[in-house]
């Protein structure tokens, strides 16, 4: 059983801009107020600023935090000495559930199999997750249908639930006990009733959004697998496909997807570096072979490959299927394509195998 | 912790030509570096970017090896460019290998396409420096024409050597090729071959490995005993760029070299 505390708003914040003296502390902002749903950015917090408490998740997805669109990975012919020896410490505010879920495939990618990504792990481990529970959704928000809560149950160091005039702060890890000790003077043991009315408000959200989600009869965790392969050979694929531009937008904003291209650069005269810039499956050469080889070469392959990916290789490989429920690909896409109608779509036109 | 992206510097020692596509480089790497038949590196050349390939020498000899390459992209134009002194880069060795304790004491046959022969060659070396363990090696190789053929010389050598049998084939014959000419699947009837311990290694074109795959399994080959190469667009070697992804498999990291047996439940394995 997690230890849980109670904090005031005041001291949390004290708390919040205290840890900037030894961390680059990310926290969520908002660029401009919308209409009706607010968007929620990831900032390296300002001196003095308060602590934003994000009602759902950011825009950015978790992983940019851990792997950059266009990073450096090694120089050279150098030593063994180099980049992999240097990370920031940081603290992340802001993290959601359906966040750290996804991540799990990123860790799963970068630090285990045949050898472990020593940048990867490095900033995995100079930084400490302060997560928090959702206390609204987007439209697209769909976390339920992976079996997914909208509150962390695993995978963070510290978690924020909001409650009156403060927050109980359950601590997951020994990374977030420390830094609760360094603190200590902010934070007093929750009580059984703080406890309970926090588990009042989160049964009231997944209410609210299992009402929100139920008219869409979305597929199951279950059955997504069987339902890809199934429907390998429909035109789903290619019926979807028709509004894809191209833009790579859903895997570049997927906090599950993690393919990468290496690449070099030029430094300087005699001086070079390797690069890794992130990939999107949806990009036309993403396959394509020396010679001019593509086994990808339709966009319809290309999307049945993302959802093959998703719930038939992870699920073998891992026993997740790579999707979160995030829904930022569904609002990044120019083409209106989405996955929850995508799934549905196969599930209509599949002809069940007896 | 070591970081897996870092490649070890090499220099080319030689290049010889094979045919008018085809050259081996033989590469000298300045740290230590080994391999086994079927793994594949990624040579890698700072400033311009990176591929792999499949060394095509003798595992034993470990101070330096070959690669076979053919001039079919921008990194391959470029070394068919280049002279002995660019620097180079080497990642890897990368993916399984050969298994070759499930070869020992069997009939091997080896088949092999175009410049699909430079890994194999690697794989015969090691199996001519042990071949006590294995019954019998069976060599067949087909190329475009004669002229595409790599190896011409070294061939009638290793037909000399014992329990090695060799027949080789061209698509398309012209006045100076002697032999036989077709396909590389018309030299895969009647074998010296003792079906219940045989194991057949196929390494060429997908579609020369489809064809080829189905004329083995027509002869009695199970599918378990079919040994593919199935090169993807290999970028990181480690399973996590994601590109070379097969089914549930990488083709880096689970392979590059698979039974049909792991594949034959997989959609589009040959495009």
């Amino acid at each position: 059983m997690n230890i849980i505390y109670y904090v005031e708003s005041a001291q949390l914040n004290t708390f919040f801009n205290q840890l900037k003296k030894n961390y680059r502390v990310f926290s969520a902002a908002v660029k401009e107020p919308k209409g009706k749903e607010t968007d929620y950015y990831y900032q390296n917090t300002p001196e003095g600023a308060p602590l934003l408490y994000n009602s759902y998740r950011a825009v950015e997805p978790l992983k940019a935090f851990f792997t950059h669109p266009c990073e450096k990975v090694t120089d050279y012919f150098t030593p063994e000495k180099d980049i992999t020896d240097v990370a920031d410490k940081t603290v992340i505010f802001g993290v959601k559930s359906c966040d750290i879920a996804g991540h799990k495939i990123q860790d799963f990618v970068f630090l285990e199999g045949v050898e472990a990504d020593a940048l990867y792990r490095l900033r995995r481990e100079n930084t400490v997750l302060v997560s928090g529970d959702c206390i609204d959704f987007k439209e697209v928000c769909h976390c339920l249908a992976w079996d997914i809560l909208p509150h962390p149950t695993e995978g963070f160091d510290l978690n924020l639930s909001p409650l009156n005039d403060g927050y109980l702060v359950e601590v997951n890890s020994q990374k977030g006990a420390e830094l609760i000790r360094e603190h200590k003077e902010f934070f007093v043991l929750a009580k059984d009733a703080q406890v309970a009315a926090r588990k009042v408000k989160r049964e009231n959200l997944i209410a609210r959004l299992k009402k929100h989600l139920a008219p869409q009869e979305l597929i199951s965790k279950g059955s997504a697998q069987k339902l890809v392969k199934d429907g390998y050979g429909l035109d789903t694929w290619k019926q979807f496909m028709l509004t894809c531009v191209e833009c790579g937008g859903c895997n570049l904003i997927c906090d599950t997807c993690h393919c990468f291209l290496l690449s070099d650069a030029k430094v300087s005269e005699g001086k070079n570096k390797k690069l890794r810039l992130w990939d999107a499956c949806l990009y036309a050469n993403y396959a394509r072979v020396a010679g001019g080889a593509n086994p990808l070469k339709a966009r319809a392959q290309r999307l049945r490959n993302r959802f093959m990916k998703k719930f038939d290789f992870f699920v073998d490989n891992l026993g997740m299927p790579a999707c979160c429920g995030c829904g930022r690909c569904i609002e990044v896409c120019p083409g209106k394509i989405d996955i929850r109608e995508v799934l549905k779509d196969l599930a209509k036109k599949v002809i069940p195998k007896t | 912790m070591k970081n897996i992206f870092r490649p070890i510097e090499a220099t080319i020692e030689d290049i010889i030509v094979e045919t008018p596509a085809i050259k081996t480089f033989v590469f000298r790497p300045k740290e230590k570096f080994s391999f086994r038949a079927g793994q594949f590196v990624e040579l890698t050349f700072p400033g311009i970017g990176e591929a792999p390939f499949t060394p095509s020498s003798d595992p034993n000899i470990k101070d330096r090896f070959d690669v076979t390459i053919m001039k079919v992209g921008k990194i391959t134009s470029l070394l068919h460019a280049i002279s002995m002194d660019i620097p180079v880069g080497i990642r890897g060795p990368y993916g399984k290998g050969y298994p070759l304790e499930n070869f020992h004491g069997k009939d091997i046959l080896i088949v092999g396409g175009g410049v699909g022969l430079a890994p194999l060659r690697s794989l015969l070396f090691t199996l001519f420096g042990e071949i006590d363990k294995y019954n019998k090696v069976l060599l067949r190789y087909g190329a475009r024409t004669g002229q595409d053929m790599i190896y011409k010389n070294a061939i009638p050598e290793w037909a000399k050597k014992d329990k090695i049998d060799v027949l080789t084939t061209v698509d398309v014959g012209d006045p100076s090729w002697q032999g036989n000419v077709g396909l590389v699947t018309t030299i895969l009837k009647d074998m010296p071959i003792n079906m219940s311990k045989a194991v057949a290694v196929v390494c060429g074109p997908p579609i020369m490995m489809k064809f080829v795959t189905l004329k083995l399994l027509d002869l009695g080959f199970k599918p378990q005993d079919i040994y593919l190469s199935m090169e993807k667009n290999m970028s990181c070697g480690l399973g996590k760029c994601g590109h070379c992804r097969i089914g549930k498999y990488y083709s880096c990291k689970d392979g590059p070299v698979f039974t049909y047996e792991q594949l034959k439940d997989i959609y589009d394995i040959w495009d």
